[in-house]
């Protein structure tokens, strides 16, 4: 079929036309091959300008369409959808940008307008070699699999569950509420006591859309968005094995606490009475603040920052919750001596000042201090520190409870493998972009929440589980089919050697490695097009849709003729 | 494809002296002999030469009677001995006790396939040979008497002569280093230093010293002499081939210079269908996207005023340097099968060089490295990125890290 290509330029009122020369530019490009028309227009993307295209591309019959415009990063989607409604194979469109590019670049009208015929002229002869691409579109699951039953996960199931969409939220322990479980009491403004956390997990065991699995480990998960598939096992029924799909996978794997054994200097393990901080909310629980030898403490020292160098990080809560100790010590026993060893102060959130003020009149002492070291000396605790000063001080004290550094659960590594999820350096999980997109990660229908991507307190925990619910509200939507990449790689068998470099490349991980046939396979339903692996392939083995070998050659020999 | 059963042995610092009395090649053969008749070996792939011509072919033999035609070390080099081996091994690893004899630059491209996964070493035991370098392919088949002569003159002397190739002439990588985290090799056979008195058989890896075990040769023989003598020998080659590359980048620096060394092509691949680290299924520059219709031919006559035949051939050396100079290890091979006498080896190795040392990587002197472009290294090339920040890298020296 012989080819007839309309070209469109856009004065964009009169951005591009006053300062490219439009009637020269068309009069240069309207005798190239296959070029059946050539037109300008004053502004294209107006509903005017896109009825007279779409009726010019059926009134002329147009196998393929240039338009010299603005940016494509503005119009493009505006003039694939006139193609659609023109009858016009999308893909078999090229825009070319003359506006940024050109018009908005150079001063000199001429120069502009050489330029602009250039790359004008690269846009007829890439689209001459343009291929229709055809959309393909996927049944897609709306269920979701939240994994771990902690404030995260129990905030994820509730944003989440509805009529139309099952919950399957599954937890390791055998019982929801993860590390809240172990504590006495949240800080004041946070509601003060748990029965906050208890409603939640009311809430998910009365919820009919959300199966609750519990002593049940993720022993596999593959697929993609809308199509995971999904195998568990009971850890206590005989490893009963149970399988499911989802859409869409929500990582609420939470932390575990730095080992203060870790550093022997805290005394942690060694000197009696040195306790860390969920021993202490233990003590809290059961109302009985003892040391080992049944009597209270006269004085307390509590400890921040227990790891802080080592991990490389601020934990965040540890703070706040040292604060909450030290009150509710005042509370308990009115004659307690507390004093707070900290080497800053982290208190972010708008309550939080007044809070640490009010404990302060309290008379809790604050320290700034730094090499601190945990001795026993004759049956007493001694802290020995380097006070703000520089000086090297000590305090002897009946009890020390320390504040260790929130670290990542021990099961990251394991699920960041089966999830083909990046980490970061301090063993977290890494977010998509730690400031635009913070709960995404590069598996699309994969999202991490709360601790797992880092300490953070139960509110912060709520919004991220919240952000995620809601981005997977919006794509997941029930009876509404996806739409995958069309401009996807392809491998060709008949060059490939199997040296395996694309695997290594592959950001998203959909390529995989057939032994049989001893090629890759680039798994096209979940291919995002990036063209990493094509760049890395170094037998020119795997073609991009759209952005084919010959497609680019023609183009830049063209723009630098 | 694990290089774990490859790991590092201490430290050699000793080699089983072979008495040479009746020659070096002779004692190898010995030791091989041996090797199978006690079935520490299944076999041996070696080069043999071939009956009633003068050429050269690898053999994978068991028969013992085979090995009197066989030769660890020949005149020339027919066909890369690193090509072999993946040959060999690509489909699957083998399941015999395999050795194969190859020269140090075949080893390091058998090293280099292994990293591109087209080779496996599970069961192979890799022995690497000093080298003195070898005779252009045509003059030993135009000469061979003439050049076998030549070639024991050059074995006598070690340091590179005429008569051997332009590359191997200048080659300061022809023994392979057997203290290294990663070797190349499980068992390396030292010549130079020692020649007709005894050859060394230095064992690199466990491997390599199971080898002698099982033929009750104890490594117990000083390498000083040996290490004194490939000192002695690189410090000699690297300054010629320092004073060579200077002089041979004038010559073919420049659009002009460069065009004009391939202007003789006559575009027939056989420097790629040769060349080991060419390993793509089928090349690009012989697939159907280069072959255009004769319209767009005319069309291109057309705009330059006239189209010479065959079409792209600076394309096609261009395209396979870009692809493969990272991992060329200076074999030869390109040159040695090239009909028209360019002096292809002589440019890639210039370039390999220069590009190796961009990145820092000597292709084939380590298993456990990876790939020079696969490792994304953060500071890397901070030159070209923001070369107000960084101090420029000398690419220019010659870098030694064997």
């Amino acid at each position: 079929m012989s080819k007839k290509i309309g070209v469109y330029i856009c004065e964009c009122g009169t951005n591009i036309s006053d300062r490219i020369d439009i009637d020269s530019l068309i009069e240069e490009i309207s005798s190239l091959e296959d070029v059946g028309v050539a037109k300008k227009y004053g502004l294209l993307c107006s509903p005017a300008g896109k009825k007279y295209l779409a009726e010019d591309i059926k009134k002329e019959e147009l196998t393929h369409l240039v338009i010299g415009a603005c940016s494509p990063r503005e119009h493009e989607q505006t003039f694939m959808k006139v193609c659609l409604e023109a009858g016009l194979n999308p893909y078999l469109f090229q825009m070319v940008n003359i506006r940024e590019q050109c018009a908005w670049m150079i001063s000199d009208k001429e120069a502009a307008t050489r330029l602009a015929i250039k790359y004008i002229r690269a846009g007829i002869k890439r689209v001459a070699l343009h291929k229709s691409l055809e959309k393909i579109e996927l049944e897609s699951n709306p269920d979701v699999l939240v994994i771990g039953g902690g404030i995260a996960g129990i905030e994820a199931s509730l944003s989440l569950a509805g009529p139309e969409r099952k919950i399957y939220l599954v937890e390791k322990t055998d019982a929801l509420g993860g590390m809240t479980n172990k504590f006495a009491q949240l800080l004041p403004h946070q509601g003060a006591n748990l029965s906050i956390v208890k409603d939640k997990i009311e809430q998910v065991n009365n919820n009919e859309h959300i199966e609750v699995f519990t002593s049940t480990a993720v022993e596999d998960i593959h697929g993609f968005l809308g199509n995971f598939e999904i195998s568990v096992t009971n850890q206590e029924k005989d490893s009963e094995k149970k399988e499911f799909k989802a859409g869409a996978v929500v990582v609420a794997i939470g932390f575990g606490l730095y080992d203060p054994k870790e550093t022997p200097a805290f005394g942690y393990g060694d000197v009696e009475n040195v306790i860390n901080a969920l021993e202490f909310e233990t003590m809290i629980s059961s109302g009985k603040i003892v040391l080992k030898n049944g009597k209270p403490p006269a004085s307390v020292a509590l400890i921040h920052c227990v790891g802080r160098k080592e991990k490389g990080y601020c934990s965040k809560t540890c703070c706040l919750y040292s604060i909450k100790f030290a009150r509710y010590l005042k509370d308990k026993l009115p004659n307690v001596d507390v004093s707070e060893f900290y080497q800053d102060l982290c208190l972010p959130d708008k309550s939080d000042q007044n809070y640490f003020e009010e404990a302060k009149k309290k008379g809790i002492h604050f320290i700034q201090s730094d090499e601190i070291e945990i001795k026993d000396i004759n049956d007493r605790i001694k802290v020995k520190y380097k006070s703000a000063e520089g000086k090297k001080e000590e305090l002897s004290v009946d009890m020390a409870i320390l504040a260790p550094a929130m670290v990542p659960s021990q099961d990251t590594p394991k699920m960041a493998e089966m999830l083909n999820l990046p980490l970061d350096e301090t063993g977290f999980f890494k977010e998509a972009h730690e400031m635009l997109n913070p709960v995404a990660t590069p598996i699309e229908g994969v999202f991490v929440v709360g601790c797992a991507l880092g300490p953070k307190n139960i509110p912060d925990s709520i919004v991220q589980s919240q952000a995620a619910a809601g981005k997977i509200l919006s794509t997941l939507i029930p009876g509404k089919k996806l739409e995958p990449e069309v401009k996807t790689a392809e491998i060709r068998e008949e060059f490939c050697t199997g040296c395996q470099t694309c695997l290594s490349v592959c950001f998203y991980g959909v390529i995989s490695f057939d032994e049989h046939k001893g090629i890759s396979i680039v798994n096209e339903a979940i291919c995002r097009g990036c063209g990493s692996c094509v760049g890395s392939c170094p037998s020119g083995a795997i073609k991009i849709k759209h952005f084919t070998y010959p497609q680019l050659y023609r183009e830049v020999l063209e723009a630098l003729r | 494809m694990t290089a774990t059963e490859n790991i590092k042995i201490e430290k050699p610092p000793k080699g089983a002296s072979i008495p040479a009395k009746e020659g070096i090649k002779k004692a190898i053969l010995g030791v091989f002999k041996k090797a199978l008749e006690t079935e520490a070996l299944d076999a041996i792939m070696i080069p043999v030469k071939v009956p009633e011509t003068e050429s050269y072919a690898w053999v994978l033999l068991k028969d013992t009677t085979l090995l009197e035609n066989a030769d660890p070390l020949p005149p020339v080099m027919t066909i890369q001995g690193g090509k072999v081996l993946s040959d060999l091994t690509k489909h699957g690893k083998i399941n015999k006790n395999i050795a194969a004899v190859l020269r140090p630059c075949e080893t390091r491209a058998a090293v280099e396939l292994f990293k591109l996964k087209q080779l496996h070493f599970e069961n192979i035991t890799l022995i690497s040979i000093d080298c003195p370098g070898a005779i252009p392919l045509s003059e030993y088949l135009a000469e061979p008497e003439k050049s076998k002569k030549s070639f024991d003159n050059v074995l006598d002397k070690w340091d590179g002569d005429d008569a051997v190739r332009k590359v191997c002439q200048i080659c300061y990588r022809f023994s392979l280093p057997t203290l290294t985290n990663a070797p190349a090799s499980d068992l390396h056979i030292g010549l130079s230093g020692n020649t007709k008195d005894d050859v060394l058989l230095i064992p690199v890896t466990p491997k390599g010293e199971k080898i002698l075990e099982r033929l009750d040769l104890k490594a117990d023989s000083s390498l000083q002499k040996w290490e004194t003598k490939i000192k002695e020998i690189k410090k000699i080659k690297s300054q010629r081939r320092k004073k060579f590359n200077h002089d041979f980048k004038a010559n073919i620096s420049g659009p002009e210079k460069f065009t004009a060394v391939f202007d003789g092509c006559i575009n027939c691949h056989n420097c790629q269908s040769v060349c080991p680290i060419c390993y793509c299924q089928q090349c690009y520059f012989d697939s159907a996207t280069t072959k255009l219709s004769s319209e767009d031919y005319f069309r291109r006559a057309k705009e330059r005023g006239a189209l010479r035949f065959p079409l792209d051939t600076i394309l096609f050396h261009l395209g396979r340097m870009s692809h493969m100079a990272l991992s060329c290890v200076s074999c030869g091979a390109c040159e040695d099968a090239c009909p028209m006498s360019i002096s292809v080896s002589q440019v890639f190795s210039l370039v390999g060089e220069q590009t190796q040392q961009a990145f820092n990587y000597t292709p084939g002197i380590n298993r456990e490295e990876s790939l020079a472009l696969q490792d994304y290294l953060e500071d890397e090339f901070c030159e070209v990125e923001t070369p107000s920040e960084c101090e420029p890298t000398n690419s220019n020296e010659v870098k030694e890290n064997v």
